[in-house]
């Protein structure tokens, strides 16, 4: 239809909305052709363009579309703000994108931050920055100074297009009002969005009037909607419509992408809001995810505001409540105000989500609990949505007597804004210190959440990774199987959940999760990174090397997968893979720790130990509260024979983390090796303690006895040893005691080894008691012998 | 005269490569055979199936020859043998040789085979330091066959280096799941 429209009109307005709904249906291509077919001067249509641009990974071009070229004189960032308007920061926050991927760090993350002064309810910006490592103070950023606030003015809904097509000519025309809702709501959605898994309790009646108030755009009639709600429908529940969408988006490494997640509520939502009224339409289903993404951009796009205002509000203030009947009739009526303007079928999103959110808003005013209301938001609705609009609409229109003063709106708006920015406040705090690897920290700060929204899948995911950075992997995989019962749709942490296994070596729950996932949805790279996981653990390592190149092929732009394989690469020895491997994720995400981890592994194979050094050191100086990686860099530098540093690094490492055996470990072996035995000793008794089952400590104990000369003790252990370690033919222990006896003349020992069942016999002729172990295969006999090493 | 015993089969080396001490390497190595018959050459020798042989078609002594990249650690071959299918065919005699090229080859294992009926494992260490031998080139020869079958089939035959599971130091594996947390950075 709309490519009927464009036929006819052939205007820009409808070449926009072409271009929309060709990118909304999820063919950017279709979009980008089309656009860059026609010169495109408004900055919406530049916007798609460069948004298309993007995801087509046209960065260069999506930058010279918005920022005008290199024949031209480049705009500055203020140039831009002023054309663009209220889509400022969108645009801003798309270019700081394209910025960062085209290595300009720093001029990406100046964008960011100036789109995060113009709306400070982005929530992707922020995550940007966060993750290009600069520390943005979020306090600072989510201050609701800057924010006019006529931005707040929920801009007039619109009724979803499935009821009038034939008023999309109208609509053509009467695009502005639309904006400015759309701006709205992209605001409050681009905000991010908690998942929060308060289920239809949240969705009410009460939120629905609102809706429909919003639907009217009116500002007024929705504090009104809000009374009515309460002599109409009853609440469903009393809620909370949470101030705003405190949406925080999802961990997706998609950029600007708003991700709307689907959910749960929506439908129920929708039920809800049928029951209500009379005439109902089918509250859409659940949409996938990719619809989502798609549809998210679009809001982007519609967000440009353009020069609207409240003006139309008013207007349609009054006259709202004096539409009577069906939706229909309703915009018709309507249409003088701009405001109603039936939306076109390829507008995806649903004026129900905005109007969601600013009901959210004012009733935040009058229920102050805060509940996130990213569900009306998310409804990337189908067009079935709107006609729940419209009946909402229906609602609304009843109560003509209702208006409350203009002056009040702005302030119901301010408060719910502040609360908001409040709870992403806190939110950006906790991101931010995560980002930082600042675990503890983050730990702290997202655990003192209010506790609707510390069960929710985003945050607890957070917290599971920074304990997973913490190398608290019991913690980590605690918290995650409990997003995962919370949101088993979830994916996008799980990546960092099934390597929490890994280490855990859990196999049966690695091998569950992968399947799970790779069910779900085989388009996302964390399921393909889990399942490559799952069969690592299972040491099939060119499996594992496929799965993790599949992950790559669906998102060469995930980091993690790169690094995985690089890792079964290192595993299968082919270092020069591995090396290209790392080099990839890095190239892909500078601050990706493991990858220069994987890279200082890589050279110490290779005995490379400066090399590895510096390495390990960038890793650190990213993630400077590892203990792993500490207790690594205290080894190299024993290697490079500066025993001081190791030690005092692997101090460092032991106070950071104190339950870390391995630094224990590497600093007794330090010691052993500077023949300090008496700490060495030490040390490996405090281990002993520790892991009683560890089959190293004891023989590192061994050769520490055997250097002392106790060589009794020495062959205790390394039985011990070899006692602990019965499938491991561990040709080290079996050597340390051969070698016990190889410089001996007399009792000589003969030592047979059968190669088919690693089974170790001594044979000396002089008779010696024999010290018997009851490991299943391993049987030691060792003799004394009269000479002490 | 007593029957000299049968050769007992060895473990399955799907489960040896479980435990992570090995790895099988045949996939990073090329390999040639002296001489084949038509369907029943490299790829069914490699193929993971036991039911699929090779069968050569030559003048003993039969060869395989696995030719590496790079100079590689070898701990252990198995090679499956089944009389009970094979017969004649069952190899009996196997002689292991080792070196950098065809005109290096030096033998380092030679070992007989009575009637065989699953996995054989040679291992490859060093006689002298039991280290697992590091070479170019393996090449098995088959010098006799059971009943004096001139022909020979081979099911499979694997090849394993040793795992340097420890990733940081020179010591032998962890074996507590403690350790092994705090091993590596993933």
């Amino acid at each position: 239809l709309a490519e009927r429209l464009y036929a006819e009109v052939r205007s820009e307005e409808a070449l926009y909305l072409l271009a929309t709904c060709y990118y909304r249906s999820g063919k950017p291509y279709k979009a980008y052709r089309l656009l860059k077919a026609h010169s495109c001067s408004t900055p919406q249509v530049r916007f798609l363009l460069a948004k298309c641009c993007v995801e087509l990974s046209k960065l260069a071009e999506g930058e010279q579309v918005l920022i005008g070229g290199v024949l031209n004189k480049q705009k500055s960032q203020d140039d831009i703000i002023t054309e663009f308007g209220d889509s400022a920061s969108f645009t801003l926050s798309l270019l700081g994108h394209i910025y960062c991927k085209t290595d300009r760090a720093a001029k990406g993350a100046e964008c960011f931050q100036r789109s995060l002064t113009l709306n400070p309810f982005l929530w992707s910006p922020f995550q940007n920055l966060c993750h290009l490592g600069d520390k943005p103070d979020p306090d600072q950023m989510f201050k609701l100074s800057a924010l006019p606030n006529s931005t707040l003015a929920p801009p007039p809904l619109h009724i979803t297009p499935s009821q009038n097509p034939s008023h999309r000519l109208d609509t053509a025309l009467m695009e502005t009002p639309q904006d400015t809702l759309e701006l709205n709501r992209l605001n409050l959605e681009s905000s991010g969005k908690l998942t929060s898994d308060l289920s239809v309790s949240y969705i009410d009646s009460s939120l629905i009037s609102p809706e429909t108030g919003s639907l009217l755009g009116n500002t007024i009639s929705i504090a009104s909607a809000g009374s009515l709600l309460a002599k109409q429908n009853k609440p469903k529940s009393g809620r909370n419509l949470l101030g705003g969408p405190a949406a925080l988006s999802p961990l997706t490494p998609s950029f600007g992408i708003v991700p709307l997640e689907p959910s749960p509520g929506d439908p129920t939502y929708l039920q809800n809001f049928s029951a209500t009224m009379e005439t109902q339409t089918t509250a859409s289903s659940k949409k996938s995810v990719s619809r989502i993404g798609q549809s998210k951009s679009v809001f982007s796009q519609s967000g440009n505001s353009r020069d609207v205002l409240p003006i139309p509000f008013n207007q349609s203030q009054t006259s709202a409540p004096h539409t009577s009947g069906s939706p229909q009739v309703l915009s018709p009526s309507m249409s003088g105000p701009p405001n109603v303007q039936p939306r076109r079928s390829s507008r995806l999103f649903t004026s129900a989500s905005s109007t969601a959110k600013e009901n959210s808003k004012k009733l935040k005013m009058k229920f102050p609990t805060k509940i996130p209301n990213r569900k009306t938001k998310c409804k990337s609705a189908k067009t079935s949505n709107s006609s729940n609009l419209n009946e909402s609409l229906d609602i609304l229109r009843l109560d003509p007597s209702l208006s409350l003063p203009d002056t009040r709106i702005p302030q119901y708006q301010r408060a719910a804004a502040d609360s908001v920015m409040a709870l992403l406040r806190e939110l950006g705090r906790g991101y931010q210190a995560l980002c930082s690897y600042n675990c503890r920290e983050a730990i702290n700060i997202l655990t003192s959440l209010p506790p609707q929204h510390y069960n929710t899948g985003w945050v607890l995911t957070h917290i599971g990774r920074a304990y997973f950075e913490l190398a608290e992997y019991m913690q980590a995989e605690r918290l995650f199987s409990e997003v995962r019962r919370i949101e088993s749709y979830r994916v996008e942490g799980m990546e960092i959940y099934s390597t929490t296994l890994w280490h855990l070596q859990k196999d049966v729950a690695l091998s569950a999760l992968a399947k799970d996932l790779t069910d779900m949805d085989k388009n996302c790279p964390e399921a393909w990174c889990v399942a490559g996981n799952c069969f690592s653990l299972q040491r099939e390592h060119d499996i594992a090397i496929k799965f993790f190149q599949r992950a790559i092929q669906v998102d060469p732009g995930f980091a993690y997968a790169y690094t995985l394989l690089g890792h079964e690469f290192v595993l299968t020895e082919e270092l020069d893979r591995a090396l290209a491997c790392f080099r990839n994720a890095i190239r892909v995400n500078s601050r990706h720790y493991n990858a220069w981890y994987g890279l200082g592994m890589i050279y110490y194979k290779q005995e490379k130990f400066s090399l590895a050094e510096i390495h390990f050191k960038k890793a650190l100086s990213i993630n400077p509260q590892s203990s792993v990686l500490l207790c690594h860099i205290g080894v190299v530098q024993h290697a490079l024979k500066k025993s001081d540093a190791a030690l005092e690094t692997l101090n460092r490492a032991i106070v950071i983390d104190p339950k870390n055996p391995l630094c224990k470990f590497h600093r007794a072996s330090i010691l052993f090796a500077n023949d300090k035995y008496k700490a060495a000793l030490q040390e490996l008794e405090e281990l002993k303690q520790i892991v009683p089952k560890e089959s190293l400590v004891y023989f590192l104990i061994g050769k520490v006895y055997k250097k002392l000369g106790q060589t009794h003790l020495a062959l205790m252990n390394f039985s011990w040893a070899m006692d602990l370690d019965p499938k491991g033919a561990n040709n080290q222990i079996k050597e340390a005691i051969d070698k016990r006896y190889l410089p001996e003349d007399e009792g000589v020992q003969r030592v047979i080894i059968d190669p088919h069942r690693s089974t170790y016999y001594s044979v000396d002729d002089s008779q010696d008691s024999s010290i018997m172990t009851d490991a299943d295969d391993t049987q030691l006999h060792t003799a004394e012998s009269d000479d002490v090493l | 005269m007593a029957t000299p015993s049968k050769t007992p089969p060895g473990a399955d080396p799907k489960q040896l490569e479980r435990t992570g001490t090995v790895r099988e390497i045949g996939s990073q190595a090329v390999w040639s055979l002296s001489s084949c018959k038509p369907g029943f050459g490299m790829d069914q020798l490699r193929d993971d199936n036991l039911e699929t042989y090779w069968q050569s078609d030559g003048s003993q002594p039969h060869l395989v020859n696995i030719q590496f990249r790079r100079r590689t650690t070898v701990k252990m071959l198995c090679i499956y043998a089944d009389y009970k299918s094979d017969e004649s065919y069952t190899p009996s005699k196997i002689s292991v040789r080792v070196g950098n090229n065809f005109h290096n080859l030096q033998e380092i294992r030679q070992l007989e085979m009575v009637e065989p009926s699953g996995w054989i494992h040679i291992s490859l260490l060093n006689q002298r330091t039991n280290e697992p031998i590091s070479t170019f080139m393996i090449q098995i020869a088959v010098l006799a066959n059971h009943q004096n079958g001139r022909d020979t089939h081979m099911r499979q035959i694997k090849v394993y280096t040793p795992v340097e599971e420890s990733s940081i130091g020179k010591y032998p594996r962890c074996t507590t799941v403690d350790f092994m947390m705090y091993r590596t950075i993933r």
